[in-house]
């Protein structure tokens, strides 16, 4: 990088918030090192930056906790590290309104804890909550278990503010909870990978906290049994905030971690765990007392008439371990698969997918947020993969199977050699011409995340 | 805009007829004025063209046909919308979608339905109500708005401060493009790969292309539902109870307040036993598990009654519940009673600003020597004042857009939004920069050329731009052909 280049960095955001050299070590994304890593500590500052480097065509990379730094592809050209750490401020927070008002680089626990002490919440529960950012995880259209109830951040963005390729610092939405003046833009921008614009700022609505929450597990000997118990649940009266679907390895684990539930302390040790191939159920409730002690009640009297056993509450401590899905079984997962099909489906994909894994040798682990279609499968192969055609192909049968059903899939995280074989992202169809439009129009110099995202974007 | 020559004229109702067949297409001036407006009658623009597709073919055809015709084109569908969104702004052809009304497909175990653009949003509730499920989004017209409409405006209704608006029940949707392409937009499943298109086109306003199919979500009917009626002899006492509700932690699937004025026209109007001397009337209503509905209900009246309701009233049964919405829901109607014109207004705040905004409001409205009726969705702050007027009298119609845009100003500068769910159209196009800066602008006309490069596909809407081919007051209220049917409310 230029010299001129870093001393105008330097001169917009200070020298220490400008990393070059053997700083930059955190920042190297599959062996990439990043020309400088630059640190704002203002929107202003941002625009700054942006404006500066995007003249020379230097691919900028948004960065908030790191948390989701090597999903897509590898990256053709290395450029800058926009780090937007320091934008942490809770701009406002009015409770009467149930908004909030929060800049990108705060983290998701810094946030909910700053809303807990009013009794509220964002109802949006990702993984890595004290790592992941806001900017982050609305890029990455991150969301949890929760999601089941609650929807996603697209259902909760109520208004955002980014710095687009130029520099220019654009508001899309507003701060009031109905809002339909003008262009949906905090939808175009969740979920965009950054390679939009760069998220700076949100506003989201809130919820007041629930009187009383709970967990509630249930064992089933076989998926299909669990896939069953999910669709009576859904045709119930109840009203879950969250209905996991884990096979026995996501539960309890494989290669020494516990799983998603292994780790609860109420489980361990005091629940046979069902014999593989089993599954577990796992639902959510919250409201009041007396509503969530009907809904466990409930839901306990459903699921022993299709086959579920050995029924218990949870510990909180789960919670944040279903939001890591398929991940949480395997100390180091070879590979991560993401899928969208119909909530219908869901068992069946996990049945097949394990089989074929099964077939070609392949241990797995399966996790789904089953109301709503959305599954991850963690593939382990116990040591690091010398040959990566098996672990491409067991991969691209997974895609299969789902995109013949309608649905799709996305390579969360593999190893370079793996993912030089098996797309990241699947076929947008028709629509990736529009999305292609679309960034051309907002980023025509395709300086913002060059190569992440779908559609060669 | 150049005016068809005649012979250019017979050539291209020719070549639509050929699309969609010759009962399917209107030309004759008679014919095309039914079409001239859409619920705000104070924007009138004449087509060339109406025609009615049934396929996504037909419409794909029919846009190509503009395309190489160069001619404007626009989706219509049942024409209640409230901003001007759907007028032949420069002309061109009107796609009326009532015909595609279809539903094609309801997968209840999936809790979704896939349906065509030009459904009723009622019939769509009505078809899968037996099975106990709804579509939640509830449009006050949602006896004759489509689910099309809905679409463009990102429509609500009293139940979304709950169950959020229409975007947050649109999984995917199929779309001609502005270019004539058959695209999906998402699809069944959630988080189709890339960016959230459907996300972006719903709300657009119809600038984007124009929906064929629309795959829905559909939701269980909650098991018990209470309705609480609260009167307050102050307007600041009713404001001051929606902050108390979610001070409480409450969450309500409806908040909607009705003033004086509005009570006592419906009183005149309809009797629906409301106590006329009272200065607000809270309507709130909880739904979802039976378990620990007491409790909730107990909690709306004691936030009702500290902030000083003088009588709650709590629905025991459905008839009790269908007879408290009644005043609300007839409030539209009743303007007509009172007053031979109305123009209703639509304005966001946040919620806590309420008691300075609806002074604010009064003030306003009350400087221009008119008078004002406040019925609107309190729980999220989305305001409907609607002003009373003679449109005989000269000058006073411009009284009320000036009131209007008075109004919008002040829902900006606290904090607001110039729409809730009517949109922008051609009404509001001008009020944009009172929300919006040029960059904010500027980013959007880029995302609209990315969809509409040609800008063929509804000109003339949601940017500020000269308003040429339009007729725009003083022109004598007329009421639509479907609220002279009582088919639509206008809120």
């Amino acid at each position: 990088m230029q010299d001129g280049l870093l001393e105008g960095l330097r001169t917009i955001v200070g020298a220490p918030n400008v990393l070059t050299g053997v700083e930059l070590s955190p920042y190297v994304v599959e062996g990439r090192t990043p020309d400088a890593a630059v640190f704002p500590g203002s929107v202003e500052e941002v625009s700054a930056v942006i404006a500066l480097v995007s003249e020379l065509g230097l691919p900028v990379i948004p960065w908030g906790g790191g948390t989701a730094a090597s999903v897509g592809p590898p990256s053709a050209r290395a450029g800058l590290v926009l780090g937007l750490r320091r934008l942490n401020r809770l701009v406002e927070h009015e409770p009467g309104d149930l908004t909030v008002t929060v800049e990108a680089g705060t983290t998701v626990g810094e946030l909910q804890a700053a809303l807990r002490g009013r009794g509220q919440w964002l109802s949006l529960d990702p993984a890595d909550a004290e790592r992941a950012t806001i900017g982050g995880v609305l890029a990455t259209n991150a969301s949890g278990p929760r999601r089941h109830l609650y929807g996603t951040a697209r259902d909760l963005l109520i208004g955002v503010t980014v710095v687009t390729a130029e520099g220019a610092i654009v508001k899309g939405g507003g701060k009031v909870v109905k809002n339909v003046a003008g262009y949906d833009l905090p939808k175009l921008f969740v979920g965009s990978y950054g390679t939009l614009a760069v998220i700076v700022e949100a506003t989201f609505k809130l919820r007041p906290r629930p009187d009383d929450e709970r967990l509630m597990c249930v064992g089933f000997d076989r998926l299909k049994d669990g896939g069953a118990a999910v669709r009576a649940l859904m045709a119930s009266d109840l009203i879950p905030s969250a209905v996991e679907l884990l096979d026995g390895t996501a539960a309890f684990g494989g290669g020494g971690t516990g799983g998603a539930l292994g780790l609860g302390p109420t489980l361990a040790g005091a629940a046979p765990a069902p014999p593989t191939p089993g599954a577990v159920l796992v639902v959510g409730f919250d409201g009041l007392g007396e509503q969530v002690e009907w809904q466990c009640a409930e839901l306990t009297r459903l699921t022993a008439q299709l086959g579920g056993h050995h029924p218990r509450a949870l510990a909180s401590e789960v919670w944040p371990r279903l939001a890591l899905g398929a991940r949480a079984a395997f100390p180091v997962a070879t590979a991560v698969m993401a899928f969208g099909v119909l909530p219908t489906q869901v068992a069946e994909l996990m049945e097949q997918g394990a089989s074929a894994a099964r077939a070609r040798g392949l241990g797995t682990a399966w996790a789904a947020h089953a109301g709503v279609g959305a599954v991850s499968a963690a593939l382990a192969t116990g040591h690091e993969p010398s040959e990566p055609a098996p672990i491409a192909a067991i991969l691209a049968e997974w895609r299969e199977i789902a995109r013949a059903g309608g649905g799709h899939a996305t390579l969360e995280w593999a190893p370079l050699a793996v993912k030089s074989q098996v797309p990241v992202w699947d076929d947008p169809g028709a629509a990736g011409r529009i999305m292609q439009r679309i960034k051309a129009e907002l980023d025509p110099k395709n300086v913002l995340n060059p190569g992440r995202f779908v559609a060669g974007i | 805009m150049a005016t068809l020559t005649e012979s250019r004229k017979r050539e291209l109702q020719r070549d639509l007829e050929a699309i969609v067949g010759p009962g399917a297409v209107l030309s004759d001036p008679e014919e095309l004025l039914v079409y001239e407006s859409d619920g705000l009658t104070l924007f009138r623009a004449l087509a060339d063209f109406v025609v009615f597709p049934t396929s996504a073919e037909h419409v794909a055809a029919v846009v190509r046909l503009a395309n190489r015709a160069e001619l404007p084109f626009v989706a219509r569908g049942a024409g209640t919308g409230l901003s001007g969104g759907c007028l032949p702004a420069e002309g061109g052809i009107v796609l009326s979608m009532m015909r595609m009304n279809r539903v094609l497909e309801v997968d209840y175990d999936n809790q979704l339905a896939v349906v065509e653009p030009g459904l009723v949003n009622l019939h769509l509730s009505s078809r899968v109500g037996p099975k106990g499920y709804y579509y939640a989004p509830d449009p006050s017209s949602q006896q004759a708005c489509t689910i099309g409409g809905n679409i463009a405006n990102n429509s609500g209704g009293p139940h979304t401060l709950k169950y959020g608006v229409t975007t947050n029940h649109v999984l995917g949707l199929e779309v001609v493009m502005p270019d004539g392409e058959i695209v999906w937009l998402g699809g069944k499943t959630r988080e189709a790969p890339g960016y959230d298109l459907a996300g972006v086109f719903v709300g657009s306003e119809g600038t984007f292309g124009i929906a064929t199919k629309v795959v829905v979500r559909i939701l269980k009917k909650p098991q018990a539902v209470k309705t609480v009626l609260a009167v307050f002899e102050h307007v600041d006492g009713a404001s001051e109870a929606v902050s108390a509700i979610i001070a409480r932690g409450l969450v309500p699937a409806a908040v909607e307040m009705i003033d004086q004025l509005t009570i006592q026209a419906v009183e005149d109007a309809f009797g629906c036993g409301y106590p006329r001397d009272a200065a607000a009337a809270l309507l709130v209503e909880l739904d979802g598990l039976a378990v620990g509905m007491a409790a909730q209900t107990e909690g709306i009246v004691a936030a009702c009654r500290d902030a000083g309701a003088r009588e709650i009233r709590t629905a025991r049964d459905e008839a009790e519940r269908a007879l408290l919405w009644k005043g609300r829901k007839s409030a539209f109607g009743a303007y007509g009673r009172v007053s031979p014109a109305y123009m209703v207004m639509d304005g966001v705040i946040p919620r806590t600003k309420l008691p300075y905004v609806l002074r604010r409001v009064n003030e306003i409205v009350a400087a221009h020597g008119l008078r004002v009726g406040n019925v609107f969705h309190a729980g999220d702050g989305n305001l409907h004042p609607n002003i009373l007027y003679d449109p005989r009298r000269p000058g006073e119609e411009a009284r009320v857009v000036a009131a209007g845009a008075e109004i919008m100003k002040v829902c900006a500068e606290v904090g607001g939004s110039i729409s809730g769910e009517h949109g922008i159209g051609l009404e509001k196009s001008d009020f944009m920069p009172f929300i919006f800066s040029a960059a904010d602008l500027a980013l959007m006309r880029r995302l609209k050329n990315a969809f509409n490069p040609t800008g063929l596909c509804n000109p003339g809407k949601v940017f500020p731009t000269k308003k040429s081919c339009v007729e725009v007051g003083p022109v004598a209220y007329r009421p639509h052909a479907i609220e002279e049917k009582g088919l639509a409310q206008r809120f």
